[in-house]
This record gives structure tokens, C-alpha cells and sequence, in this order.
């Protein structure tokens, strides 16, 4: 049996004089979220691109589902779905008229097609809105309707790109909970996001990405601790004292701002020390917290 | 490619057109810009001295029809022109590319509703044509042929506004690319063949011969005669200078408006009962216009056969009039149009086609 999900290695693809890829290993199982985290322009829009079937790429052998992506498109595309960072929406359809117009695309009958649009439209939360035509959408219910486009034929491997971008924290949560969802039942899930709090909640596994290379791959709960120092942020009931405690005891921090004070420190035992010190010296010490993930951290430390 | 794709590309975007687009209004201002050419017509038509009213369609429809052609192709390029860049401008391209739509799927079912819109407008201008028919001397299948030509013409047109969006990221640069290759089409090819015309003008020397005393035997010249005619002749020579358009007629062929008059089929010659009553009329002094020969169709195809004949055909100055007896242009014209449309088409499928190995510049997949 061929490898299921997403296998990708040393995929490589140039614009020009641009080098967009220049050698990214991915491997997306069933039934985990496979992050793909990276800066603007570290080539992960190309990658999709080319696990969806629409670049061919300049070297490197890619499968997904089982099948290669330039020579069996058809057999990838029947197993695959792709939502872009665009919604791509026809803006006269109504929701439901768009939705059978995708399954009918996808070679559904078109009673199926009918039935699939009205699943769809309840897992999008859409029902409401099902004949409404798509411009009187707001941003959040589009990206869900390009996201369940997706979903149309049921399919093995799932690319998103950029699925959460523009979406209310409730929408969010919505996503997340979809996405594990549809993992749970064996899809391979593929997301590239910028969102690294989500991601941490929401992704298996997660692959970093620089300058159209593959830099680091882990899994989420087993992420490289210390890897730099990284910021917490303490807040106290008097802020001359704890300036003044960290003044003596020669940590570095940035400008106080009304949130708090940011201290750079490595890792948990730092900060534990940090602030057995401050209780010790009566600074009263209200939380001390550190920013942003586990991930951020990782992601800061990898990409430049 | 199968059937069923195309056809769900081709509703998809009827539908959208149809949301999109004022097409109500669109479609009664051709209609009523129309009404008024065909009521001018009549007008004029009415004001002529004719000796055979019964046929006063002929001019009416041949005029509407070289009309709505000019109108035609200043609609139908604007139909097809932004349909594949336009969509991947919106992002919309990219996802119906990752279905299992083929990229010919795609490619004819966009032109199937490109095509169907622009029969929009003709199917709007029949109870013209009718109303022409009912006037007289337009049969019934000299309206089957203009329809069916003006159709094939429609599409191709509808094909390279197609073929240009595939192939230009802008939308704009494929609308203006659009228009400009109707003018190439129209205006294009009838300056290339001026210019064609006079790079053929050749010096000749005319010769007449005399007859043998057979010929006018065969001529049925009385005997009386002969001696006569064969003395009093001499043989002569003068040199002179001729275009040669049956070399470079082809240039003109393409031209819708060449295809068309010359497809309509020639209608019938003046009958003897016709012609008795004009020799009549002329006896009394009263010149009249035949319709048929005043038709607009029948006298441009004439003109452009007789360009496609070589000079001094037998029977020349006599097949001006009736167009016998020389070759048809339309066939080549068609045919070439035809060809060049269905050539739009193919490169338009082979642009769609995914995944793709290189992008224009300036193009991005999704």
C-alpha cells in the first residue's frame, strides 16, 4: 500500500529568478493537524500549491492520498480538498446553490449533491443563511463556506490555507473544533496558519519553515524547551519596587507598560527563581506569566 | 472532458451572468435600436419606385442583417473577454481548477455561455426578421443560412475574447486585445486586401482576333454578311493595366461581412413575366428598381465573387449581374474564421490545464 496523508520531500519550485521552495520535507498523517508555520514568503502558499494539485514542481517527489499530484491529478483531486487564503466565492450564488454547484464539480449526482450542500451548510453553520446569495456574508461565514467547499466530497487529505485569518475568536474556536473533528475520523489534516496560540491547541504536529526550507518538525507536546530566552511578563501592586528589585538583581526588562513588565528568562526554573526571589525581597508580585507559547518561542528561534 | 462537465461550467456561469449583468435593459435597447433601423428601412424602402413591391424585405433584411452583425461584434467580445482572468482575479479559477472539472470542461463550458449569451441577442431580433419576411422576398431558407452563419460567426468572435482572458493576466488588456482583432477582422482585412490589390496591378496586352468564317457559321451570321465582317477586320493589340484581386481575394475573405452577404443564398434572377413588364415599362419611358437586385446581401457577395474571378472569364460582364458563374468566397472565409475559433479553444483548454509547469508573469495561481 502507498503512503496515505501528505509525504512530500525535497520539493523544490523557482518563479523566475525567485526560489519560492528550495527543498521543504512534509509528511500530513490521518487523523492528526499537521501545522505549517512559517514567515510571509518562506514558499508555504507554493507548497499547497503544489500538494494541490495546481504547480508542478521543479524536483522533489510529493504524494497525496497515494497518488502523485502531477501525473494522477484527477485521482488526487477526487481524495483531496483545498480551501485558499482567498475565498474565491461566486458572489450572485445563494450558499446552497454554490455548495451543490462544488459537489456537482466534484462529479457528486446531483441528488447527492443537494444532500451534501445541506450537511455542509449545517456543519458551517450556514442554515440560516443557505439562500441568501454569498456578498451579503460577513467575513467569518464566507471563510466558512470557502472552508466547507472543501469538505464537499468528503475527502482523505484537507490543505487550508490560512483558514483562520480574518476570524472572530469565537469563529476560531468553531474551526478548532471542526478541524479535530474531521481528524478524529482519519482525515489528514494540512493547515498553514500565522495564528501560533491556536495552532498549539489545535495541531498534532508542526512543521517550521524558512526561505523555502524545511527547518524543524515536531511534534506539539514534544517541542524543544530552553531553546532561547523567551519574555514573561510580571505584574506587581507596586511598580517602583519591582523595578527597583529587578534593577538590583540585574535582569533585564523592557519599558513598563500599563499590562506590565516584560523580563526575557530561560525557561520555567528561571522564572520560578525570578520570582522566589521577588516574594523573598516583599515586592508584591500579582502574576507572572510567560508570552506567547511554547510554539512562538520555537517559531521565533527557528525563522529569521 | 465530458458532457456533464461542461455543462455544469456552462449553468454555473450563465447563472452569474444573468445575476451580474442589467441583460433586461441590455437586451430591449439592442432591440429597440433595431426596431428603429428596420423602420428607417422601410421608411426608405417605401419611398422607392418599384416595379415589384412584393419584395420590399429583401432590402429591409439585408440591411438589418449587415446591421446587427456590427452591432454584434461590438457586444460579443466584451462577453468572453474577462472570463478566465477575471476569475482568477476573484480567486475563483484556482478552486474550480482542484475539482474534477477537466480544463476542457471548463474551456467549452465558459464558451458554451459566452456563445449562448451572444444568441441572446440574435434570438431577441427574430420578430424583425419575421416581420421582414412578412414584407416579401425573403425565403425561408435564406434566413436559415444568415442565422446559422451569423451564429458561427458570433461564436468565433466569442472564442478569441475567450482565448485572449486565458492568456492575459489583465482584464482589461484582453477586453481592449478582444476588440482589436474584430477590428482586424473587419476593418483589418479589407485594408490588407487594398493594399494586396495594388501590389497585383500588372500591364497586359489586349488582343482581338478575328473569326473564321466557322465561327460566325456557329454564330448564325447571315451569309450575306460574312465577306464583310471577315474583310473589315484586322487584328489589333492595346496595352493596358489590370488589378489582379483574384490573387489576393482571400485577404478580404475573412471578413464577417464578406462571409455573410456572400453565404446568403443569391435570390432567384428577374422571372420572364418580370421582365416583360419592365422591357414594358422602359418602352414607356419609366425606369424602376428591381428589389432583388438592390439587395444589400446579394450585391456584396456579388462584388467580392466577381473580385475572386480572373479578368476576362468567359461570360464576365454578364455574371456581374446575375453572380453566376463564379466561384463562392464565403466557404474559404468560414471556414478559416471557423478554424482560427476552434484553434482559440484548444489553446484556451491547454491554458487551463493544471498543475501548471510555467505562469505568466505577473500571474498568480490562487
Amino acid at each position: 500500500m502507498t503512503a496515505q496523508g501528505v509525504v512530500a520531500q525535497g520539493v523544490k519550485r523557482r518563479f523566475g529568478a525567485v526560489e519560492a521552495v528550495r527543498g521543504i520535507d512534509l509528511t500530513a498523517v490521518p487523523g492528526e493537524v499537521t501545522a505549517l508555520v512559517g514567515p510571509n514568503g518562506a514558499g508555504k502558499t507554493t507548497l499547497l500549491l503544489v500538494l494541490a494539485t495546481l504547480l508542478v514542481p521543479d524536483a522533489g517527489q510529493v504524494t497525496v492520498a497515494g497518488f502523485d499530484p502531477v501525473t494522477q491529478a484527477d485521482e488526487v483531486r477526487a481524495r483531496m480538498g483545498w480551501a485558499p487564503d482567498v475565498f474565491g466565492l461566486y458572489d450572485n450564488l445563494t450558499c446552497r446553490e454554490y455548495l451543490v454547484f462544488c459537489g456537482e464539480a466534484m462529479r457528486l449526482a446531483a441528488a447527492k449533491a443537494r444532500t451534501r450542500a445541506s450537511e455542509l451548510l449545517e456543519v458551517a453553520s450556514l442554515t440560516e443563511h443557505a439562500d441568501q446569495p454569498v456578498h451579503t456574508l460577513s467575513r467569518g461565514q464566507k471563510q466558512r463556506l470557502g472552508l466547507t467547499r472543501a469538505l464537499v466530497h468528503e475527502p482523505e487529505v484537507l490543505i487550508l490555507d490560512e483558514p483562520a485569518s480574518g476570524l472572530d475568536p469565537r469563529s476560531r474556536v468553531d474551526l478548532r473544533v471542526l478541524l479535530r473533528r474531521l481528524a478524529a475520523t482519519g482525515t489528514a489534516v494540512l493547515v498553514s496558519s500565522h495564528l501560533l496560540g491556536d495552532l498549539e491547541e489545535l495541531a498534532d504536529r508542526v512543521v517550521f519553515v524558512d526561505r523555502g526550507a524545511t527547518v524543524g518538525e515536531h511534534r506539539i507536546d514534544q517541542l524543544p524547551t530552553n531553546v532561547a530566552p523567551r519574555p514573561w511578563r510580571l505584574r506587581s501592586l507596586d511598580l517602583p519596587a519591582l523595578l527597583a528589585a529587578l534593577a538590583r538583581t540585574g535582569y533585564d526588562h523592557d519599558e513598563p507598560t500599563p499590562a506590565g513588565v516584560d523580563v526575557r528568562l530561560n525557561g520555567d526554573e528561571a522564572a520560578a527563581a525570578l520570582i522566589a526571589g521577588l516574594v523573598r525581597d516583599g515586592v508584591p508580585v500579582v502574576s507572572c506569566h510567560p508570552l506567547g507559547g511554547q510554539l512562538e518561542a520555537t517559531y521565533l528561534e527557528l525563522t529569521t | 472532458m465530458t458532457p456533464q462537465g461542461i455543462r455544469v461550467v456552462a449553468r454555473q456561469e450563465f447563472t452569474i451572468r444573468i445575476r451580474a449583468g442589467r441583460w433586461r435593459w441590455l437586451l430591449s435597447i439592442w432591440f429597440v435600436l433595431l426596431l428603429l433601423v428596420t423602420a428607417l428601412l422601410k421608411l426608405s424602402v417605401d419611398n422607392i419606385d418599384t416595379g415589384d413591391a412584393q419584395n420590399k424585405g429583401v432590402v429591409v433584411y439585408g440591411g438589418l442583417t449587415l446591421l446587427m452583425l456590427g452591432l454584434a461584434l461590438l457586444v460579443v467580445p466584451s462577453l468572453g473577454a474577462q472570463s478566465v482572468n477575471g476569475d482568477r482575479e476573484r480567486g475563483t479559477l484556482a478552486t474550480l481548477q482542484v475539482t474534477r472539472l477537466t480544463a476542457g470542461d471548463i474551456a467549452l463550458g465558459k464558451f458554451v455561455a459566452a456563445w449562448g449569451t451572444s444568441l441572446a441577442f440574435l434570438a431577441v431580433t427574430l420578430p424583425l426578421v419575421g416581420y421582414c419576411m412578412f414584407l416579401g422576398g425573403v425565403p425561408l431558407l435564406r434566413v436559415l443560412a444568415v442565422t446559422a452563419v451569423l451564429a458561427l460567426l458570433l461564436g468565433t468572435v466569442a472564442a478569441f475574447a475567450l482565448c485572449l482572458s486565458s492568456l492575459l493576466a489583465r482584464t482589461t488588456t484582453s477586453g481592449v486585445l478582444s476588440y482589436l482583432v474584430v477590428f482586424a477582422l473587419t476593418i483589418g482585412t479589407l485594408v490588407l486586401f487594398g493594399l494586396g490589390a495594388a501590389l497585383t496591378r500588372e500591364n497586359y496586352t489586349e488582343v482581338t482576333t478575328c473569326p473564321t468564317e466557322q465561327q460566325l457559321i456557329e454564330q448564325g451570321v447571315p451569309e450575306a454578311d460574312r465577306p464583310n465582317i471577315l474583310q473589315g477586320c484586322t487584328v489589333s493589340s492595346f496595352a493596358s493595366s489590370r488589378t489582379r484581386t483574384d490573387r489576393v481575394w482571400w485577404l478580404l475573405a475573412p471578413n464577417p461581412f464578406v462571409v455573410l452577404a456572400d453565404a446568403a443564398p443569391q435570390l432567384p434572377p428577374e422571372t420572364a413575366a418580370e421582365k416583360k413588364v419592365r422591357l414594358a415599362d422602359e418602352a414607356r419611358g419609366i425606369s424602376r428598381i428591381n428589389l432583388r437586385q438592390a439587395d444589400p446581401l446579394g450585391a456584396l457577395g456579388r462584388t467580392v465573387r466577381r473580385l475572386r474571378s480572373k479578368p476576362n472569364a468567359d461570360g464576365l460582364i454578364l455574371s456581374v449581374l446575375t453572380g453566376r458563374g463564379h466561384k463562392p468566397v464565403w466557404p474559404w472565409g468560414l471556414g478559416f474564421d471557423v478554424a482560427l475559433g476552434a484553434g482559440a479553444l484548444w489553446v484556451t483548454a491547454r491554458r487551463l490545464r493544471t498543475p501548471s509547469r510555467v505562469l505568466p508573469r505577473g500571474q498568480r495561481v490562487a
